[in-house]
């Protein structure tokens, strides 16, 4: 007998919910089995032990459902305004074109709205090649730079004439005024000149008078502080000579002085004066 | 735990029959909820997303036989939707912590009555915690086929029409969902004189 029943077959078995036949089957199979009995009776006792948890009373509150929802009128509903709201603006728009006189073309896949008269095409934009747009460039530029030559020109020559007509107006105008000045100048040089010469002699006679004058009591005093040097220097070596012929005549004293004593002790003591000469 | 009739009459607009629709599922759509997330504003929040769904989509429900299943895929997909979110903000709700005898605590607006005794009913909500956190530890998908099967009553193939997965897909995680929890009971040393003691 291969008969194994599965896990879910025991599960099924320990919730009895096999049918009989089922239910034998594995009976048998556990009392073959006693390894797998017993691991279901632990799975039972599991059972039993979280059996233990019971129930949580609770009161049902009261549960508000909107109700009026369902009854809402087509109308009020979103997509509904929405597709009005479209129809409605259309409508406007053919009332309108209808009142003001609606024009709707449809050609060479361009549609045209208009509420007054179709403009009438003008033929002449389609008929009108690369070419001829090509040439009606090149006659209007053309055209163009003739008109430009033509005022570049006038204008030039205007320039020149104005030009001319002011050179000669202020040549004549300078020419006056340089032969007027010329004119005028010669007296008022000389007047300058004299004018001129006469300052400068009557600043130099003063500066020579006065440079004269200090240069004479310049050396005036030159004189006197050379003299009073002069005189210092003299009476400075006077002084000098005066101590020096001091000094002289003292060692000249003093000398004599000795020469005396000695003299003097040799004449009173001649004898004993010869002995210490002979000791030598 | 309802009549077809019940759900006709839910069907075709009757306020009356709709308001006592949500009378009767509340209650196991909330715990539904609140083992998943171990969270009661999240729970509650579920469980008001999905009686409003019910009342807006309920007419489109063509077969009334298959009403359990419509409802817990809506309730299992606000679920996955609330944990997308709390995923990708990762916020941490106040009431991820025990709630424990906390004055603010939830746990006092709702009754549950089933013992005078203070003390034993403190053990209680201990164990029920300790227990509830067991279940936190499972995968998302095991978790939500163990509650469906084990605490929810649903028979497989109704957890699989509810999920939209084959019937052995919900078995296999079945097993190892319990697997698992036998696990994390061994690990955090859960045996039955334990809950002897705590009961």
């Amino acid at each position: 007998m291969n008969y194994k029943p599965d896990e879910g077959t025991l599960m099924a078995y320990l919730y009895g919910e096999l049918d009989a036949a089922e239910t034998e089957r594995v009976e048998q199979y556990l009392q073959q089995h006693p390894q797998v009995q017993e691991q279901l009776h632990q799975l039972s006792t599991v059972r039993k032990r979280m059996g233990a948890l019971n129930d949580v009373e609770v009161i049902a509150p009261p549960v508000f459902v909107d109700h009026e929802q369902r009854s809402i009128p087509f109308w009020k509903e979103g997509y509904f305004k929405i597709t009005m709201g479209i129809a409605a603006s259309f409508l406007f728009l053919l009332i309108a074109a209808r009142l003001i006189g609606p024009e709707v073309t449809y050609s060479n896949g361009e549609l045209r709205i208009s509420f007054n008269d179709t403009p009438k095409k003008t033929t002449q934009e389609q008929l009108l090649t690369t070419n001829e747009v090509q040439q009606m460039i090149n006659s209007s530029l053309v055209k163009n730079n003739e008109t430009i030559a033509a005022n570049w020109e006038e204008s030039n020559q205007k320039i020149q004439e104005s030009l001319q007509r002011n050179l000669n107006t202020n040549s004549a105008r300078i020419d006056k005024l340089v032969s007027g000045v010329s004119a005028a100048s010669q007296d008022q040089v000389r007047t300058f000149v004299a004018g001129m010469q006469e300052e400068n002699l009557k600043l130099m006679k003063d500066y020579f008078q006065l440079s004269a004058k200090d240069q004479q009591v310049y050396v005036e005093n030159l004189l006197v502080d050379f003299t009073k040097y002069l005189h210092e220097q003299r009476k400075q070596d006077l002084m000098l000579f005066q101590t020096r012929m001091n000094s002289i005549e003292k060692n000249t004293d003093q000398f004599k002085q000795e020469t005396e004593q000695i003299l003097a002790s040799i004449i009173s003591n001649p004898e004993g004066t010869i002995r210490k000469v002979n000791n030598y | 735990m309802h009549s077809d009739a019940l759900l006709e009459r839910a069907r075709q607009g009757d306020k009356n029959a709709q308001g006592k629709l949500v009378q009767l599922w509340y209650k196991r759509i909330y715990n539904f909820s609140y083992k998943f997330f171990f969270d009661h504003d999240l729970a509650m929040e579920v469980s008001q997303k999905t009686f409003i769904s019910m009342h807006r989509n309920l007419i489109g429900l063509q077969d009334v036989a298959r009403f359990k299943s419509w409802l817990y895929t809506i309730a299992v997909n606000y679920c996955r939707e609330e944990l997308r979110k709390r995923k990708t903000t990762r916020s941490v709700s106040l009431n991820d912590f025990p709630a424990g005898e906390d004055e603010v605590s939830y746990r006092w607006e709702t009754s549950s009555g089933r013992s005078d005794n203070p003390e034993k009913q403190f053990r209680h909500t201990e164990l029920s915690d300790l227990l509830q956190q067991c279940l936190m530890e499972l995968s998302a998908e095991q978790r939500e086929v163990v509650i469906m099967k084990e605490y929810e009553g649903l028979k497989f193939r109704e957890i699989a029409d509810a999920l939209q997965v084959s019937e052995n897909t919900v078995k296999s995680r079945m097993y190892y969902g319990l697997d698992g929890l036998k696990k994390i009971l061994e690990k955090k040393n859960i045996t039955k004189e334990a809950l002897g003691y705590e009961l």
